[in-house]
């Protein structure tokens, strides 16, 4: 550290006996601070109440619920099928984990074996969601901490991926694809090759994210030691994906608990030390490389050709014994699951989405919130790399 | 390994007949005054540390409100979900925070969404995702969602639908039922 | 802190001079061959059969009237809300017949909300002929079964041996798998002559609850049992699912409730409704399939019914005519309790003008109901002839279990399902006689315009018949006073320019097929000689046949005509009559009840 000025801490507030933080405004020591609902330095639409002392941070609730619609409780009115358009909208960014774990748990349930190809092509656009999730996450960080070509770039980059989303899926966005029984299609002609075109573009950009992003003092300045997550954290607050990863814990579900084609494929689970802003960037990164190297694994290792759908009953009157059981996968963001239950009925007694933002931009970010710089939020929270509609449903 | 695991716990605690879902999921019941130490004995002996999620499932026909605690072992690569039924009347729950303090959050959110109160779990009163909600707690199976949006949103005007086999019966045989039908 | 770090991110300004990589006008922009945008439907495709409003989790589509319904085809067209709409494509993967697609257009601008709601194919888009845009792979329908289980059947050595039911019915697991297919949109009600509630009764099947399918049966149909064999099915030519695949097996799901409900139980589930009686007394000629639903119902309604039937036997064609290995007597015979539980008295061996007379029955009854059967077979008129069989007369006898000739050759006039019943009556026969088949049948149509099933000609052929098409009887050769064969010319035509039946043969290709005994099965009429002259002077004909309202009453209000006699040879058709006499004397009734 550069200026390591002592501070006195006096002025702070102390605990009382059971060990809480004694905040009275009425001091007017105290300031409310909301970062969020519309602010750069906040993923999505969630805020975060801050209680600062002079530009310390003492305290931060999150608060979310700007875009609840009731997804599970809507589910529960849907039949089968008609789930299918809905759970892609969880999560805009990678929206495909919900189509997956959605499909084969109605497929686990209702005993329908999905082709080989089908899970081939899964495999591919979950790597291709995981891609544009680390895009929008890259250009979410530099844009925390001013660096707004980053976003720029990445947002091009996303942008060639949506292409090859486009011409695969038929959308953009909200793919719609991975259907319970199978996915809707094949491969379009040529598609290996222009996905090729599109992930050398994406190497040419990611290293100039490298001289810009990762080489640039500001950017080490602000990014390391800061936001350490100490691993003993990790469990009681359910930490998974990158964010335990960065801090040295293996915890991949690709390779913990393979799903999919992943025990076919060729991959090392990218982990990190220091556990502070930096690594969990760094961890990322490196995954984003290791992400390019898997879809370029997909595409050549996959049956040529095959069925994709799995014979599947009426989905006009679908109906599932009772049951239940939980389906995950390792997203961009860690730990995504879908626990289904259901009654023997045309329609789900329970759907529960887990999304890895549950606990990370919740109970954990809370806990890491005090003690911290005020400028410091924006790329602690970012880091964290957290989507809230996965938190409200 | 999962049967050994059931066998085990069985002796010390009252499950039911667990499913065995897949060789990495299992669901089994547990009794409300045996959760906690049945946790505690996961957690930090049989080394499932991993909380996945908490949850609630509404059995609305029977009274019940099933509470989900699923528990994930890594290294092992196993999952057990313990079932809790509790009454749904003024259902309440027993706090989990101080064992996994990010069950806090899940634990606020039953309390909103599904009105099972958690006495003692920090902040479980605030309110996490509504604002000023003053009905009943919506993710409850009584809580009509449809007639909700009816009374809360207005339906595009001009919208008429028809049924096919009404709509023939209208212009083909609109009085032809036989005498012996209802 | 080197510096290096200071000056490398400056390394982003070689970006500087690089042209924008942003769309300039997004407006227009293709977008990719399956994008999902605005819909498009083929009108001439869509039937209206409303599974992709059903489906759409949004409720953006309301089904429309665009035309008038017909066999089949609804009228209604898909409008969609694209206000709603979230482009996941569900209906077009489920439409039961490829009309809807989407095209790849998505960019359209307009200030009008209401412009965003409208009836693709109806309201014309410049994007309806469009190529691009999202399609199932392969036109495949993957959300909905295309394919009908196969029904278990005899195999043709077992079947010829003996004139046991050659149909199996279908096994739980086939017929869930069959009723599962159901889109239950209804479209085939309409078609079904007594619009049984088919899409119900096929859920009860899927759902398992076979007795309150039977119920549901009954409500339209007495004669379900028989129908789920052998009825002609005209509700699968209507069915949705015709278009992609096969018609769900309506036939065989009904036959399934039926087989799959203890008879006993009927007598409980079809209990006769506690109504009080009327104290009304009707008499029905002829306990056909018309006479008995006719019965059915006045019993139901608490009058007193007879029905008086000439044969010794109950049941009409259904038993006369159709050979038991289509539709086992046993079968009909239950079937028919269930109707005399109702209270009805049925008399057979009581020939109208031989045993009892009309105006007998007119005095003692309140009303009388005609319902016969055409039991007369026509003739070719051939040289020869006066020695042909007549094939309904010969099926009777079969049944009636009467002593008929059998040749070792047969050959058999006619190529519809009449021919193939006797046919294949008289191939069981000659099996079972000589150890051999040989039955010949000349039809006067080509196999492109053939009259009977194809599953009938294809069983008659696997059961040893040979069947010539396009031959034209000319002559039935009888050699010393008996039958020695029949004499056919190649025909060329069957009907003239102005479409009359006036046949055209080739007499350079003629055949002479050995037989000694020659059937006749060009078709049938019904006797009306009962009616007697009185009354045929005093009733109002229209080109032969009484002239009936659209309830079948007939010019004399007492008098009331139905069955095969007044719609052709089908069960379904005579019940359907049935129910609408039943109706009409039922009001009749009422009336003279409330002047009274
Ligand atoms: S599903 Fe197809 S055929 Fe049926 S109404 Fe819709 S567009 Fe027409
Ligand atoms: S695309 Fe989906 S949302 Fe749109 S009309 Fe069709 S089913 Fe409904
Ligand atoms: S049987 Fe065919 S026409 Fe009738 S309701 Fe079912 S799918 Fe529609």
């Amino acid at each position: 550290m550069m200026f390591n000025l002592k501070t006195d801490r006096s002025q702070y507030p102390q605990p009382g006996p059971d060990g809480k933080l004694e905040i009275d405004l009425e001091t007017g020591k105290y300031l409310k601070l909301w970062q969020g609902p519309n602010h750069p330095g906040i993923t999505g639409n969630m805020s975060v109440e801050l209680t600062v002392c002079g530009d310390e941070v003492v305290a931060g609730k999150t608060h979310v619920g700007y875009l609840h619609r009731g997804f599970e409780k809507l589910m529960e009115r849907r039949s089968f099928i008609q789930v299918f358009p809905i759970v892609c909208r969880v999560c805009v960014p990678e929206p495909d984990f919900n189509e997956y774990c959605y499909a084969a748990a109605v497929e686990e349930l209702a005993g329908i074996k999905v082709p080989e190809l089908a899970n081939w092509m899964r495999t591919l656009i979950l790597e291709m969601g995981r891609f544009n999730s680390y895009m929008m996450f890259l250009g979410g960080i530099s844009g925390a901490l001013g660096l707004g070509v980053v976003g720029q770039w990445m947002t091009y980059v996303r942008d060639l991926m949506l292409d090859r989303f486009e011409e695969l899926t038929g959308a953009r966005i909200y793919h719609m694809f991975i259907l319970p029984g199978g996915v809707r299609g094949h491969l379009p002609d040529g598609f290996a090759g222009r996905m090729e075109e599109v992930l050398r573009t994406a190497e040419k950009y990611l290293a100039d994210v490298e001289k810009v992003m990762f080489r640039n003092a500001v950017y080490k300045r602000r990014t390391k030691g800061i936001g350490v997550i100490d691993p003993k954290l990790f469990e009681p607050y359910g930490v998974t994906g990158p964010n335990a990863r960065a801090g040295g814990v293996a915890k991949d579900l690709r390779k913990d608990a393979p799903y999919l084609v992943y025990n076919e494929l060729d991959f090392e689970v990218q982990t990190g030390k220091d556990s502070d802003i930096h690594t969990r960037v760094d961890v990322r990164y490196r995954d984003i490389h290791q992400s390019i190297a898997l879809i370029r694994q997909i595409l050549q290792k996959m049956p040529k050709d095959g069925p994709v759908m799995a014979k599947i009953p009426n989905v006009l009157h679908w109906q599932i014994p009772r049951g239940e059981t939980y389906i995950k996968g390792e997203s961009s963001r860690g730990e995504y699951g879908y626990y289904l239950v259901t009654d023997g009925s045309g329609y789900p007694r329970r759907i529960n989405v887990r999304g890895p933002s549950y606990t990370h931009a919740m109970a954990l970010l809370e806990h890491l919130i005090p003690g911290t710089n005020i400028s410091d939020v924006a790329q602690l929270m970012v880091s964290l790399h957290t989507y809230p509609p996965e938190i409200e449903r | 390994m999962m049967k050994d695991l059931i066998a085990k716990l069985k002796k010390h605690y009252k499950l039911t007949e667990p499913d065995y879902r897949r060789a990495d999921l299992t669901f089994v019941t547990a009794q409300k005054d045996e959760l906690r130490s049945l946790l505690i004995a996961l957690r930090d002996i049989e080394g499932f540390t991993h909380l996945v999620l908490l949850t609630a499932v509404d059995w609305l026909e029977e009274g019940l409100f099933q509470l989900t605690y699923m528990l994930n072992n890594r290294a092992a690569n196993r999952t057990l979900a313990l079932r809790v039924m509790i009454p749904r009347a003024n259902a309440v729950g027993d706090t989990i925070h101080d064992l996994w303090p990010t069950a806090e959050t899940y634990q606020r959110e039953l309390r909103e969404m599904f009105g099972i109160d958690f006495p003692g779990s920090p902040r479980v009163n605030d309110e996490f995702i509504l604002e000023g909600w003053t009905d009943m707690p919506p993710y409850r199976r009584d809580f009509d969602s449809l007639a909700y949006s009816l009374q809360t949103y207005r339906e595009r005007p001009g919208r008429v639908t028809h049924d096919p086999r009404e709509h023939m019966k209208k212009a083909l045989y609109p009085d032809q039922k036989p005498e012996a039908a209802k | 802190m080197s510096l290096r770090d200071v000056l490398s991110p400056y390394t982003a300004w070689k970006h500087l001079f690089e042209a924008p990589v942003t769309i300039k006008d997004p407006i227009g922009r293709e977008a990719a061959e399956r994008y999902r945008g605005f819909h498009q439907n083929d009108l001439s495709k869509c039937i209206g059969c409303g599974s992709c409003e059903d489906i759409c989790q949004n409720a953006a589509i309301d089904m429309v009237p665009v035309s008038d319904p017909k066999t089949g085809d609804s009228g209604l067209r898909p409008m969609i809300d694209y206000g709603r709409c979230c482009w996941c494509a569900l209906c077009v993967d489920v439409c039961m017949t490829g009309s809807l697609t989407m095209s790849n257009e998505y960019t359209w601008v307009d200030s009008d909300p209401d412009a965003f709601r409208f009836t693709p194919g109806v309201d014309l888009k410049s994007w309806d002929a469009e190529e691009k845009g999202y399609k199932r792979e392969n036109n495949e329908r993957r959300l909905t079964g295309t394919h009908r289980p196969e029904m278990g059947m005899l195999e043709p050595e077992a079947r010829i041996a003996s004139f046991g039911e050659i149909v199996h019915g279908y096994t739980r697991a086939e017929a869930v798998i069959e009723a599962d297919r159901c889109v239950e949109c209804g479209l085939c009600v309409a078609t079904c002559p007594a619009h049984m509630d088919i899409p119900d009764y096929i859920r009860k099947v899927r759902e398992g609850d076979y007795e309150g399918g039977l119920k549901l049966l009954y409500e339209t149909n007495p004669f379900s049992q028989t129908c789920g064999r052998v009825c002609t099915h005209a509700c699968e030519t209507a069915c949705a699912a015709v278009h992609e695949g096969d018609a769900i097996a309506i036939r065989w799901l009904k036959r399934d409730i039926t087989d799959n409900v203890p008879r006993e139980r009927y007598f409980d589930l079809i209990s006769k409704p506690d109504v009080p009686e009327t104290g009304k007394k009707v008499a029905i000629v002829g306990a056909g399939p018309g006479g008995l639903t006719t019965a059915f119902d006045l019993a139901r309604a608490g009058n007193e019914v007879v029905v008086f039937e000439a044969l010794p036997k109950p049941g009409g064609m259904m038993r006369y005519g159709i050979p038991e290995y289509r539709l086992p007597y046993d079968v009909l015979d239950h079937e028919i309790s269930v109707i005399e539980k109702m209270g009805v008295d049925i008399r057979c061996n009581q020939r109208i003008g031989t045993d009892i007379t009309l105006d007998q029955l007119k005095k003692d009854h309140d009303a009388v109901v005609l319902s016969l059967g055409l039991n007369q077979g026509r003739s070719t008129r051939v040289p020869g002839s006066e020695e042909a069989e007549s094939a309904i007369d010969l099926l009777r006898r079969i049944t009636a279990g009467d002593k008929v000739p059998v040749p070792k050759q047969v050959a058999i006039i006619g190529g519809g399902n009449v021919a193939m019943d006797i046919a294949r009556s008289m191939a069981r026969l000659q099996r079972q006689k000589h150890g051999e088949v040989g039955v010949t049948v000349t039809a006067l149509e080509d196999f492109d315009h053939f009259l009977a099933d194809d599953e009938e000609v294809e069983e008659a052929r696997e059961e040893g018949c040979v069947i010539y098409d396009a031959r034209g009887p000319q002559e039935i050769v009888v050699k010393s006073g008996k039958v020695a064969g029949l004499r056919t010319w190649k025909c060329k035509a069957i009907f003239d320019a102005e479409g009359r039946f006036a046949p055209k043969y080739d007499a350079s290709d003629e055949m002479v097929h050995p037989a000694q005994m020659v059937v006749e099965a060009i078709g049938q009429s019904a006797d009306i000689s009962l009616l007697g002259a009185e009354l045929t002077e005093k009733l109002e004909w229209n080109r032969g046949r009484i002239r009936i309202d659209q309830n079948g009453r007939t010019s004399e209000p007492w008098l009331w005509a139905a069955g095969d006699l007044v719609s052709g040879p089908d069960v379904i058709h005579a019940v359907a009559d049935g129910h609408r006499v039943a109706k009409s004397v039922s009001a009749m009734l009422q009336a003279t009840r409330e002047t009274h």
